[in-house]
């Protein structure tokens, strides 16, 4: 607690001194934020509606290029998102309007939600139980008969790897398909993907 | 900041309560109250004060679990609530014991962030909250033979790794073991390494590991209550040849 008031005391001081050596010109607070959920290039933000943004790699977090003065009001809005974000509504921005102060700029955040992409597994000749497939920590039982799995949806542009974690009773079967032919691959941005299990 | 104020201002108003009865009959004393939520398994035991809890996980998942401790404290005394045998004013926290699977320390939201060490009589209540959560333990392995670049290794859709082969002072690839991590995986949960993208040049299969020797399994811990101190997965194996 005295740390937190001494920090906000040490800032107000320089602000004050900030401000007074610059006669009062751009503020010294930066804007900045979290960013949660994006893996590529293409979300744009804006503060009371321009002064636009690129949130680039690793992706993490943004910083816009105008500083604020204590007490200006700010009100950050999405432009443009990613192209594996369906809309500009799936990118929420938490603790984006407020006055400035050393307080209000260190709760702001951005998180997307990326698009998911259908993952499916066709599964040959299973004539015995026990069969048990995974990708990461997606888990399916696979009863006997099954032709087809629905695995969890996947990342449009995010990466799978369907593996066989427990073989069948007697049987064995090999994943093969999906982008790399091995039942790995990266979901692609205009279709759902297909891995094939087969047992013998 | 604002809570410092109204910290201060509790302080204040409690001196003044204390002060206006004049210290005459009994002396207040205070009850240490805590509420565990999230907890799912056996084995937390939370002391203070030389008094040992043992918290039991609700009958029903995700609800809270409120309990006192069996002495009320006096004014003044120091209440430090920790996992017995813990310390959380070092670095790194020293946990203590904890529940199986999972590890409980002080809520740090806003408005559950309680102080879980303070002098009795400092706030007008004793309430200490403790949130716990699922561990994760690491994924760990080896790619043996590397000397292409361009490998991507994944754990299904869960944490992707990019590997690059070792180079000796020439700038010449070695082939030596390389280590690489996929992240955590969270207790119980499945994880399947596979070969995201093959280097330049080689092909590269996952020959070992995991409970099924191909780079799957679940993931399980010592199953104790320093269950945080799990090594998880550290022998998934990468074999690279040359390309046929």
């Amino acid at each position: 607690m005295k740390s937190s008031i001494l920090r906000a005391g040490v800032v107000a001081l320089a602000c004050t001194l900030g401000l007074s050596a610059c006669g009062g010109g751009s503020g010294d607070l930066n804007l900045t934020g979290y960013v949660y959920n994006v893996t590529k290039d293409g979300l744009v933000l804006q503060n009371n509606g321009g002064d636009d943004t690129k949130v680039v790699a690793p992706y993490t977090s943004f910083q816009f290029g105008s500083r604020l003065s204590n007490d200006d009001s700010f009100n950050i809005t999405v432009k443009e998102v990613p192209s594996n974000v369906a809309s500009v509504s799936d990118c929420v921005v938490a603790n984006g309007k407020a006055r400035a102060n050393y307080y209000t700029i260190g709760q702001i955040s951005v998180s997307c939600k990326i698009r998911q992409r259908a993952l499916k597994v066709n599964v040959n000749n299973l004539t015995t139980s026990g069969l048990v497939i995974v990708n990461g920590a997606d888990r399916k039982d696979v009863p006997v008969g099954t032709t087809t799995v629905q695995m969890q949806g996947v990342n449009e542009d995010g990466p799978y790897g369907v593996t066989v974690l427990t073989q069948p009773t007697g049987q064995t079967c090999t994943v093969s398909g999906g982008g790399n032919g091995n039942g790995s691959g990266t979901m692609g941005a205009t279709e759902d993907t297909t891995v094939t299990v087969t047992c013998a | 900041m604002k809570f410092s104020l109204a910290r201060t201002a509790l302080a204040l108003a409690a001196t003044l309560t204390l002060a206006s009865c004049g210290g005459g009959s009994g002396k207040a004393t205070y009850p240490v109250h805590v509420t565990v939520s999230n907890l799912l398994y056996e084995g937390l035991i939370l002391t203070t004060n030389g008094m040992d809890v043992t918290v039991k996980p609700p009958a029903t998942a995700g609800t809270s679990v409120n309990l006192t401790f069996p002495n009320e404290l006096d004014y003044g005394q120091v209440y430090n609530v920790v996992p017995k045998g813990g310390d959380l004013s070092t670095s790194p926290v020293v946990y203590g014991t904890q529940p199986l699977h999972q590890t409980c320390l002080p809520n740090t939201n806003y408005p559950d962030n309680l102080p879980h060490t303070a002098t009795a009589g400092q706030l007008a209540t004793i309430q200490v909250n403790y949130v716990c959560a699922l561990n994760a333990y690491p994924l760990l392995g080896t790619v043996k033979g590397l000397t292409g670049t361009g490998l991507q290794l994944a754990n299904g859709s869960s944490a992707q790794v990019d590997v690059t082969p070792l180079t000796d002072t020439a700038g010449k690839p070695t082939g030596a073991d390389t280590a690489f991590s996929l992240g955590k995986v969270y207790w119980n949960q499945t994880y399947g390494v596979t070969v995201l993208t093959q280097p330049k040049g080689q092909t590269c299969t996952v020959t070992a590991g995991g409970d099924n020797g191909k780079g799957a399994g679940t993931m399980k811990d010592t199953n104790k209550t320093d269950s945080y101190n799990s090594p998880g997965v550290t022998d998934i194996v990468v074999t690279c040849v040359a390309s046929s």
